[in-house]
């Protein structure tokens, strides 16, 4: 572990870098760096919910699309002047997020567990349904638009300007959440999730608490969603869908859920990766259900949990012993990764409906071409090298794990415990 | 009154494939207390891999063959995937599951495309069955109907009148107990899951060829069969039988009635105010039928927070 003062200084270097980002980003690297300080803001937010809480939200986009449109036309109020300067508007989304996620956290906190999980996909559910007959709320199928304007002696015009705005609401947020995880409040939180039947013991009335920790969760998601139609100037009911939802659970795990900065990392890196993938594949969201996935099986304490391992592995065998071991454990991710994204790419073009309609004739199939290079369908090259990445990489990670295995020696025979049994059933 | 009976029917037999859905779900939550995210993704697995075996097979080998692939994915899912995060608890289980849902959704993106794909009725089940006043009552959907019933049956038979049934039974009553009395108890957990999979493949076999067989189909009926589950009661079969038939009901009943909350009001002469303001006064029902399960939910969650027939909470 790093002492506090190492991470202060972390932390300065990395706002430091944050606020030098404009003068070394080109426009569209610096619009995608906005994207993914919203996404990451989101990504906290939630975190507060399902991570620190322990409660599962699937339905977190319905209170970032509530403070979005709650920014929307507060923008518009009093024919375009705004109800409050351009900076102050996330107010407006906070404000939105906190009622919105009060009335709904107070239903869906009714229950927990499973239960939660459901109600609160639903609920965006039921919005996501009905926003698109209130016309005169959220706009229709074209959404509402508006206009950011100058204010205070900024005109908010320029992408850096924007960005500004932005990095400082997120920095501001996520001090702020930061700072609630040091109070009594934030201690509760956790005691939320751990053991809420002791905290009801122990006279805390815990529908009550849940419903408070829903709400702030909702108001700082508000503040994301406040964020992004500020940045776009424009608000449409798309924000209720159910991609958005499944986009910040991903992120939140993916980055690892028990490290405070652990979702943000996570939304920040996938928010990159959607950007600069996103015209070179159309199965993103597969790599990215497949990671999330693996995380989930392999690395519970997401991306962020795995940045310790090397140094407490390090520590516990010396340097020279855990080199040969990263070195396979990379090797094996490379390979793998290389063996899948071709194998996918590859089906994703024999499969889609051009090279079907092109194929349709005499079995001499056409080459596809992918990563530069024509590969024949009917080659068996085309499909051995896939296959033999995808072998390898195997092959190298298993051999990484005996390496291991062999440095822990016979002190991790726990690992392999046997498999819990559900108890006896209790009342949910 | 002719639509009437005729939306009855179409809500009773809606309400049939939700229950196929939603038992083997309900079942497994019961059992394991594992809310499987990805169920609905095998009702959807079933309707593809029928769609794509039905070239060779014909329908009803497509139909027959498609659950078993779906209930040994199922099984393979429990076994190499759920076991091993079970020591991580239930929330990990629930979304590692919701990965699942998300991955076998992108599949069937890669392999089928981003559109629906041409699954029908075969010919020989496209007629009549009867005709209610001068419309027809197509015989697929009673057929539809049929299988639900004779699913639900055997279900039940199953667990109440066979060996294998009582220990699925004590298995969810009390799996330390049973295991104790030398039952193997992982096993059943497999087993239990690999029906309630292939239970939701043989709906979405069924069930796909009528209704549309697109990548949406998970999502869009995940979303009503937990809206059942909740409502009928987690891990009550007969909770679930009742909440499906609700809701199967009320839907196809709402989506024949033209009326506004205006109309109401103005029984009671508000109808020029009610549509001055507009808004939810003027949205006609049937425009809503999508939402009314959601809002059954939450009503259903303030008076009976355990569901129709579930536990008390």
């Amino acid at each position: 572990m790093r002492g506090r003062g190492g991470l202060g200084a972390l932390g300065t270097v990395g706002v430091a870098l944050l606020l030098a980002l404009p003068w070394i980003l080109s426009q569209g690297l610096l619009n995608a760096s906005i994207q993914m300080l919203i996404a990451a803001l989101f990504a906290c937010a939630y975190n507060l919910l399902a991570g620190q809480a322990g409660m599962l939200s699937f339905g977190h986009a319905a209170y970032f699309g509530v403070g979005a449109f709650a920014t929307v036309h507060a923008m518009n109020a009093f024919g375009g002047s705004g109800l409050l300067p351009t900076p102050l508007m996330p107010l407006a989304g906070a404000l939105a997020g906190l009622i919105f996620g009060a009335i709904a956290g107070w239903f869906a906190t009714q229950r927990t567990g499973a239960y939660f999980a459901m109600i609160t996909l639903a609920i965006a559910e039921l919005l996501h349904a009905l926003a698109p007959h209130f016309k005169g709320l959220f706009g229709g199928e074209g959404g509402v638009s508006s206009t950011r304007m100058p204010s205070m002696g900024v005109t908010f015009g320029s992408t850096t300007q924007m960005y500004y705005l932005v990095l400082a609401w997120v920095l501001a947020s996520l001090l702020a959440l930061y700072l609630y995880t040091l109070t009594p409040l934030g201690r509760l939180t956790l005691g939320l999730r751990e053991n809420s039947h002791r905290l009801r013991f122990l006279g805390y009335d815990v529908h009550k608490l849940s419903v408070l920790v829903f709400s702030i969760s909702a108001m700082f998601s508000g503040i994301a969603g406040s964020l992004q139609v500020i940045n776009n100037e424009a608000a449409n009911y798309i924000v209720f869908d159910a991609g958005q939802s499944t986009a910040v659970v991903l992120n939140t795990y993916i980055g690892g859920a028990r490290v405070f900065l652990g979702p943000a990392f996570g939304a920040a890196l996938m928010t990159f990766f959607g950007y600069a993938v996103s015209d070179l594949t159309q199965s993103w969201l597969l790599y990215q259900g497949i990671l999330f996935a693996l995380v989930m099986m392999f690395a519970p304490s997401g991306l962020a949990g795995l940045f310790g391992m090397p140094d407490r592995l390090r520590r516990r065998f010396g340097t020279a012993a855990v080199v040969p071991f990263f070195a396979l454990a990379l090797a094996s991710i490379v390979l793998l990764t290389a063996g899948t994204v071709f194998l996918v790419e590859l089906l994703q073009r024999i499969l889609s409906q051009d090279y079907r309609a092109l194929a349709a004739g005499a079995p001499p199939w056409p080459p596809i071409s992918l990563f530069g290079r024509q590969w024949s369908p009917a080659a068996a090259v085309t499909w051995l090298l896939p296959a033999a990445g995808v072998a390898c990489g195997a092959a190298t990670m298993l051999l990484a794990r005996h390496k291991l295995a062999l440095l822990e020696g016979r002190q991790e025979d726990t690992a392999a415990e046997p498999r819990a049994i559900e108890g006896e059933r209790t009342p949910a | 009154m002719d639509t009437l009976i005729v939306s009855l029917l179409n809500g009773v037999i809606y309400g049939l494939l939700l229950f196929m859905v939603s038992a083997g779900l309900t079942l497994v939550f019961g059992m394991m207390g594992v809310l499987n995210f990805a169920h609905a993704s095998f009702y959807m697995l079933g309707a593809y891999f029928a769609y794509a075996l039905q070239g060779t097979l014909g329908f009803w080998g497509a139909v027959v063959v498609s659950p078993l692939l779906v209930g040994l994915i199922g099984v393979i899912v429990e076994r190499f995937v759920l076991r091993r995060v079970h020591r991580y608890g239930h929330g990990h289980e629930l979304l590692l599951t919701f990965g699942l849902s998300i991955i076998i959704a992108e599949l069937v993106k890669l392999c089928f495309g981003n559109f629906p794909v041409n699954y029908r009725v075969p010919a020989s089940l496209d007629f009549a069955a009867f005709a209610v006043g001068n419309s027809d009552y197509p015989f697929y959907r009673v057929l539809m109907g049929a299988v639900a019933i004779a699913m639900f049956v055997l279900i039940f038979l199953l667990l109440t009148r066979t060996r294998v049934g009582i220990v699925v039974r004590s298995a969810i009553y009390k799996p330390r107990m049973a295991e104790a009395l030398g039952h193997n108890v992982p096993a059943v957990f497999m087993g239990v899951f690999g029906v309630g999979a292939a239970l939701a493949g043989l709906a979405g076999a069924v069930a796909g060829a009528f209704y549309t067989t697109n990548p949406n189909m998970a999502i869009d009926l995940g979303v009503v069969v937990f809206v059942v589950v909740v409502v009928g009661g987690l891990g009550s079969l007969s909770g679930a039988m009742l909440a499906s038939l609700l809701i199967g009901v009320v839907t196809s009943l709402a989506v024949g009635v033209d009326a506004s909350l205006a109309d109401l009001l103005g029984l009671i002469g508000a109808r020029a105010w009610a549509e001055r303001i507009g808004g939810l006064f003027t949205l006609k029902l049937s425009s809503l039928a999508a939402t009314i399960p959601f809002a059954l939910m939450l009503v259903v969650l303030l008076v009976r927070p355990g569901g129709l027939l579930g536990e008390k909470a």
